[in-house]
């Protein structure tokens, strides 16, 4: 397990001062330790938004393939 | 025992007889934890199936209270329209909800149901309900790619199937490691006062391995290939679980649970063939094979009841007024149905043997009774003998089973066990499912809901 995980690596990115001030702000009192913390937060949300195919998140397809499951399961009839 | 962090680690499907005796001796992680405090049965909920035993277990709530009687559920008493349960028709406050509020950090891995993933106060993770790994699985989104970032892929669920048992074998590892990987990730990476997470891996094993290994089953072979798969996984969960434990300290609440037990089959009882044989079940033909009722053309207007097969069977009344076609007329239902469940209790077994079979009507088990209760609810052979729902077999007692694997069933008897600060060590004492949610609540040092029942630690 340890050598698979590898050591976490940061890389700096640039952010306009008002910009970094309004969001030091804004995380006070919340979860959020540091503004970079923050800024990957919100990162990853809009990159997985992006990659998501559909809106719908439990589609007719998707129910009948649960279905499929449970059934070989022996849930179903 | 109490305002301290809590691990609680769902085996789904963990057996008391396997976990706590045959196994003995094989499992040293889970065992160090039976010696540091207390452990027994765990007794699950009517019907004993995964959903929705796992939410009865977490929100102190019972089936009819959640409105959850299975898996599926009729669209408003339709006879064929039917929906999946999923995470978006709960609505019902579960532990993580009330430390949530409470502002408690809580991290949640695969407790059914959570797909579509909801929002908690930290993060959460779908369980085996997600249709694949390419889903959006996680709460917040982001956290699938961080995970991603990470090298974890998750892989929800394995279809499962009766050929090929070396393939599933492979794939409920492969399946299971992913899923500890994340867990031990999270572990790691999150500040959480609350910790939940289900394998439910072991249930897979089960029903695919079980009568490899039990020589109390009937199609049960000495020497065969897979006789020691179930003990090599259970050694896998041991392992895991004693990652897992390196991960916390000795000031955590660490719950092991399961939501029931499991074993061996005896066979597969044809219910609704039955109901056919005794004029309750109106056919518009006779079926050549083995169908189910939903490929069937049924003959409602001269149908009186019929049945939903699986690890336990519910009974539908086609009742006047309630139904599309009804035809039961309402002063009769309680005489009908009564009857019915008398003629259910005396099926004999395929030797004219008594079996212990139990019937319940819902409004006896439950406190109140939501959503879309059956009207009765059938265990047949104290759940040995599995009802199963197609019509079209030449005999009424089928020695393996219809639709799905024919090797193990679901039991009444989970497990427990629990350590932490304040937990007495070493002791044996059986409990219910009942008394998860208030005991995670305790230690938590959050107020227990009026309505929930006492702890595991005020049992004794």
């Amino acid at each position: 397990m340890e050598g698979k995980k590898e050591e976490a690596r940061y890389t700096s990115v640039s952010l306009p001062t008002p910009l970094f001030e309004k969001i030091k702000e804004r995380i006070e009192g919340t979860g959020f330790t540091s503004v970079s913390s923050y800024v990957v937060y919100v990162l990853r949300e809009v990159l997985s938004k992006e990659a998501e195919e559909k809106s719908e998140p439990f589609t007719r397809e998707d129910e009948e393939r649960v279905k499929d499951r449970l059934r070989a399961l022996g849930y179903l009839d | 025992m109490s305002g301290g962090k809590v691990l609680v680690i769902g085996l789904d499907c963990a057996s008391p007889g396997l976990l706590f005796d045959r196994f003995a001796g094989d499992l040293p992680n889970l065992e160090s934890l039976m010696a540091r405090g207390v452990h027994g049965e765990l007794e699950t909920c009517v019907p004993p199936i995964t959903i929705p035993a796992w939410l009865v277990m977490f929100t102190g709530l019972d089936p009819g209270q959640l409105g959850l009687y299975g898996f599926r559920h009729r669209v408003e008493r339709s006879y064929d329209g039917v929906w999946v349960a999923n995470s978006e028709q709960i609505s019902a406050p579960t532990v993580w909800d009330i430390a949530g509020a409470k502002g408690l950090r809580c991290c949640v891995v695969a407790v059914p149901p959570s797909y579509p993933p909801y929002p908690v106060n930290g993060d959460l993770v779908g369980c085996f309900l997600t249709p694949d790994g390419n889903s959006r699985y996680t709460y917040p989104a982001g956290l699938k790619v961080e995970l991603e970032e990470n090298g974890l892929s998750y892989v929800p669920d394995v279809k499962f199937r009766v050929e090929d048992k070396e393939g599933l074998l492979r794939e409920i590892y492969d399946m299971s490691a992913g899923r500890f990987d994340i867990v031990d990730y999270l572990l790691e990476n999150r500040a959480w006062d609350l910790f939940a997470f289900v394998e439910i891996g072991l249930d897979r094993i089960h029903h695919a391995f079980w009568k490899y290994q039990d020589p109390g089953h009937h199609l049960y072979r000495a020497g065969n290939p897979f006789e020691g798969a179930v003990r090599d996984y259970y050694r896998f969960l041991d392992e895991r679980v004693g990652g897992m434990l390196e991960r916390v300290d000795d000031e955590t609440t660490v719950l092991v649970v399961s939501d029931h037990g499991a074993k061996r089959m005896k066979g597969a009882f044809c219910l609704n063939q039955w109901l056919v044989e005794r004029g309750y079940l109106k056919l518009a033909g006779e079926p050549e094979a083995p169908t189910s009722l939903d490929d069937l053309e049924v003959d409602w207007d001269g149908t009186r009841a019929w049945a939903w097969g699986g690890y336990y069977a519910r009974v539908f009344i086609n009742l006047k007024g309630r139904e599309p076609c009804g035809v039961v007329e309402p002063g009769e239902y309680e005489a009908f149905r009564d009857g019915l469940r008398s003629e259910i209790e005396a099926i004999k077994g395929p030797d004219g043997e008594d079996l212990d079979n139990r019937v319940w009507i819902p409004s006896e088990l439950y406190e109140e009774t939501r959503g879309d209760p059956p009207d009765l609810m059938v265990c047949l052979d104290d759940l040995y003998w599995r009802p199963a729902g197609t019509v079209g077999h030449p005999s009424l007692y089928l020695s393996e089973n219809d639709t799905g694997p024919d090797d193990a069933v679901h039991d009444w008897k989970g497990v427990y066990i629990m350590a932490g600060p304040g937990v007495e060590a070493g002791a044996r004492r059986d409990a219910s499912i009942y008394q998860v949610a208030p005991t995670v609540l305790e230690a938590l040092g959050l107020d227990v809901p009026a309505y929930m029942k006492a702890g595991l630690n005020n049992t004794g």
